[in-house]
């Protein structure tokens, strides 16, 4: 098989928002490439609406600590509080630098930077809503993820497009490289680089309900988890409350920012049952499983009970037309249903990973609870620094990739500044050429499409909003049988051009065995917090679970592989743990 | 329901020829044509490529002609494209097809970029965000929408003939700075556009306009140049 | 973000740093609206004063020509009408006309065409001699 080598001082995989920023800071210090399984713009950055929380104080009074509170109690305090901090306080700067780089936000009367309410946001500690989030109608990630793409346009940032990167290449314990398969050409190409950034997303695929996209198939986790390295918090995942029921296609918090009430059949606003003073407001883990519970309970609407029902008919349509006019286009698009006289049929949808490669401050990823693998940086969604703790608060996803990717890129710069060049390993390409060849050229019988839809079933039946010790055994043993029928898996598709056949079936690897890392982390946490929520545990246990959880990948002699658990401790600066009510 | 498509099919590994290829399938009316694309590879036909990634009309991976007509085909309902005939798919069109569905966008992108897509601005910073009043945030809003599909260039008849055309979408993107009050780079751009493969080459077809998933004014976008160049130098 | 002077990409091929494209353009807009106003006063005149298509000959046409008024007029509407239609298939060409080969020789064609008819009409609107039959019985040629 052909290889092809280059070298580069840093390497970015992955060109959404926090591979951008990333790059933005990168690309003007060290020689930089940017290597993307998609066109930079497909990535779903670009699929944000709400916003990003910065406290401006333009319209209202406000701080940052007030946002690093919200953060920490948001995340059900397993938060680490530094982190939050770092988050919160360079949030200003982020929104500003982005509005330098010429993001069109709204404006105020006054011509400022515009800002909204969102869900978890609030002033003096959970007193009453505030306005914080700062946006572009509802395509504020649509906006970041342009901006971003046009900067690294002007700063002639080296991007390869379409390069699928499958491994990671280590040099005595450093991050020295990363091997890509190209998909126009099927070639094999093995970049040297002195750092690497991780930068590629999350991995919402293991679900059926998501609102991610189809090429969020975590990737980059998948990658560091096969060399071993730890993966942090794997079993919060949030579900979006608001999805277009049965496609989950995102509808904006923004939604209910802008003053949009969730009912029940009844027409009742439930949400003041279940969090009196914030109400539809509260943060996304407790709303999804209010609603969930709901429509359990029996008081669903639609012909089969499914899903609530998301009010914005109240609303002036001028509102409507100029605050959300994207997402009101989807409830028109795929239900055919029109938000100014109708509500939308709505229901939690997988969204968000808040674990992932566990990260410092300074976007360095860890080998173990402290210790760091040099040169190697992750941001964004791949990465758990961790801000989001349990659960993320809306809009603090852009700007986790907007802050810790700029770190992550600068750092990484800085790093390949005086790092020494390292040799690569011996045959650096020989992993990636035998996982392609095998895959496409074995002889299995299994359908790609068959096992990842039975993985999405049993991951939404057993190991969604609500999980008990009974299902997620469930959803491993499901998984187990998965994984020997994907030893057979086949591939049709037997070309080197362009063969998303073979793209497709390695990506379902990679989620297979990020839904048992989920399944077993989450198993082992007999708890409920934030998004994980356990009927047999249902409360937060701060005695034996105030602790990340660190999943590692064992490889016995005998070529099995299990999955040990460790743990990490929750760093706590000046919040101490109350209960969480809104 | 069942559902015809008939897919133009193109693999050099293969074959150098094109050729039409039928898959009939079972579908629900309300089914985006991009699920159909997918039944189709996921059951029948795994070497049937196309890209997608977001399926819900903000990436703008899928662009593709459908029953004539440039569109996402996530953004496509099957009842809306007369499921009850054969519904044809092929690549958008004035770009070289790769494989299948697949078009090389490096010429698209090399239009874009050429229009120097960013904001320009000269002299110091403000220490706080540059001062935009609603109303100028809103002269450019149409146009921020874009999400380089490539659905109106390659639906541009001046673009088939002449791939040297700039297309609509690189003349969005320069008409998203170009009326954004905080920009300082208007002259450069409107003389990249004055070119003889500039803005004067549009023909007013609409095309664009009609091909655009994100419902963006093209050809109002591209007069809007044309006037800018008149006027405002 | 730092302030700095951006990396201009070079442009693709270009070729002109003139304003023609810009003139033409403009050129077609201005010469069509003008056309209009010529064209239907030159119908209304031919054709709907006095007796009509009838009275349309060779002596109608000499003694129009003999006012320095209509000779102008002819003369623009000529000029213009050729430059906007020979610009018009220069575009039409432009457009569709795949090859450079072709693009070449079709509008090489083209703007001989247009040279042809332009100086023709051009000295016959100046040189015309309504007495050029000697029997004429016009009352110029008395």
């Amino acid at each position: 098989m052909e290889i092809e080598f280059h070298s580069y001082d840093v390497l970015i995989v992955g060109a959404g928002g926090a591979g951008m920023r990333a790059a933005l800071e990168s690309s003007s210090r060290a020689r930089t490439a940017v290597l993307t399984k998609l066109y930079p713009t497909r990535s779903h950055t670009g699929a944000a609406q709400g916003g990003m929380c910065a406290a401006l104080a333009n319209v209202e009074d406000d701080n940052w600590e007030w946002h690093t509170f919200d953060t920490v109690k948001g995340g059900d305090y397993l938060v680490d509080q530094d982190a939050a901090e770092v988050m919160c306080k360079e949030a200003i700067d982020a929104v500003l630098d982005l509005e330098k780089m010429g993001l069109p936000f709204n404006r105020t009367p006054e011509g400022r930077i515009d800002q909204r309410r969102f869900g978890g946001h609030t002033r003096q500690h959970g007193e009453a809503p505030v306005r914080r989030s700062c946006f572009a109608a509802d395509r504020t990630g649509h906006m970041i993820l342009q901006t971003l793409y046009q900067q690294c346009v002007k700063q002639n940032v080296d991007f390869f497009n379409e390069f699928y990167v499958l491994d990671l290449l280590i040099t005595a314990g450093r991050a020295s490289g990363v091997v890509a398969y190209e998909l126009a050409t099927g070639r094999i190409h093995v970049f040297a680089g002195k750092a690497v950034v991780l930068a590629t997303g999350g991995f919402g695929k293991v679900f059926r309900t998501t609102s991610n996209a189809h090429t969020l198939t975590g990737d980059g986790m998948g990658i560091v988890w096969r060399k071993g390295l730890p993966l942090e918090d794997m079993e919060f995942f949030q579900f979006h409350p608001t999805g277009l029921a049965g496609l989950g296609v995102l509808l904006s918090e923004a939604a209910r920012g802008e003053g949009g009430i969730l009912r029940n059949k009844d027409g009742e606003r439930f949400m003041e049952r279940y969090a009196p003073t914030i109400k539809d407001l509260a943060p996304r883990d407790m709303v999804a499983r209010a609603m969930a519970n709901e429509v359990r309970e029996g008081r669903g609407c639609g012909p089969e009970s499914a899903y609530v029902m998301l009010d914005l008919t109240h609303l002036p349509r001028e509102q409507i037309d100029a605050k959300l006019p994207d997402i009101t286009e989807f409830a028109r698009t795929y239900l055919g249903v029109e938000p100014y006289d109708e509500p939308i049929p709505v229901f939690p949808t997988a969204h968000y990973a808040m674990g992932g490669v566990p990260t410092n401050i300074a976007g360095e990823a860890l080998f173990n609870n402290q210790d760091v693998v040099p040169g190697l940086y992750a941001a964004g969604e791949v990465a758990c620094v961790s801000v989001h703790g349990a659960n993320r608060l809306g809009t603090n996803s852009l700007l986790d990739i907007n802050v810790f990717g700029r770190r992550a890129g600068f750092n990484a710069a800085v790093y390949a500044q005086s790092a020494p060049k390292l040799d690569l390993p011996d045959d650096p390409a020989a992993f990636v050429i035998h996982l392609i060849e095998s895959m496409r050229d074995g002889a299995g019988t299994e359908r790609v499409a068959a096992i990842r839809g039975e993985l999405q079933a049993t991951m939404d039946l057993n190991a969604q909003v609500y999980r008990t010790e009974g299902s997620l055994k469930q959803a491993l043993s499901d998984i187990d049988g998965l994984k020997t029928r994907y030893a057979n898996v086949s591939v049709q598709d037997k070309g080197k051009r362009f063969n998303t056949d073979l793209l497709e079936a390695i990506e379902l690897g990679f989620l297979i065995e990020l839904a048992e890392v989920l399944v077993v982390s989450a198993l082992a946490r007999n708890e409920s917090r934030g998004g994980h929520f356990r009927e047999d545990y249902a409360t937060r246990d701060d005695v034996n679970f105030m602790r990340h959880t660190m999943a590692y990948r064992q490889l016995a002699d005998d070529g099995s592989v299990t999955i040990r658990l460790d743990y990490k401790p929750v760093v706590q600066t000046r919040y101490r743990p109350m209960e969480r009510k809104y | 329901m069942d559902v015809t498509l008939k897919l133009r099919r193109y693999n050099p590994e293969v074959s150098d020829e094109v050729s039409w290829e039928t898959f009939s399938v079972v579908q629900q009316p309300t089914d985006r044509v991009l699920d159909a694309l997918h039944t189709i590879k996921w059951d029948q036909d795994g070497t049937l490529t196309f890209r997608r990634s977001c399926a819900h009309g903000v990436c703008g991976s899928d662009a593709m002609r459908i029953n004539g007509r440039n569109r996402l085909a996530c953004k496509t309902l099957l009842k809306d494209v007369n499921p009850g005939k054969p519904i044809t798919v092929e690549p958008i069109q004035g770009l070289p097809v790769l494989k299948d569905l697949v078009v090389d966008m490096e010429p698209f992108f090399a239009a874009y970029k050429s229009v120097m897509p960013f904001l320009i601005t000269d002299g110091n910073e403000p220490t706080r965000e540059r001062v935009q009043s609603q109303k100028d945030r809103d002269r450019f809003d149409d146009t921020t929408k874009c999400i380089l599909c490539a659905a109106c260039t390659t639906s541009c008849p001046v673009y088939w003939a002449d791939g040297q055309y700039f297309g609509p979408q690189a003349i969005v993107g320069a008409h998203r700075f170009i009326f954004d009050s905080r920009d300082e780079g208007t002259a450069q751009r409107l003389e990249i556009l004055n070119d003889n493969e500039g803005v004067w080459r549009c023909r007013t077809t609409f095309n664009c306009t009609e091909a655009c998933p994100r419902g963006i004014e093209v050809t109002k976008a591209i007069q809007e140049v044309k006037r800018a160049l008149i006027f405002r130098r | 973000m730092a302030t700095s002077t951006p990396v201009i990409q070079a442009p693709r091929n270009l070729a002109s740093k003139s304003n023609f494209e810009l003139y033409s353009w403009l050129f077609m807009r201005l010469s069509g609206v003008l056309l209009v106003f010529l064209v239907l006063a030159h119908l209304f005149v031919n054709l709907m004063l006095g007796d009509g298509i009838d009275g349309v000959d060779f002596a109608f046409v000499a003694g129009k020509w003999s006012s320095p008024f209509w000779q102008t007029w002819d003369l623009l509407m000529l000029w213009l009408a050729q430059l906007h239609g020979t610009n018009g298939l220069r575009t039409i060409i432009n457009d569709y006309a795949e090859r450079d080969g072709t693009r070449f020789w079709l509008k090489s064609l083209l703007y001989l065409a247009s040279i042809v008819v332009i100086v023709l009409g051009t000295l016959v609107i100046f040189t015309f001699d309504p007495c050029i039959d000697p029997d004429s019985t016009l009352s110029v040629c008395q």
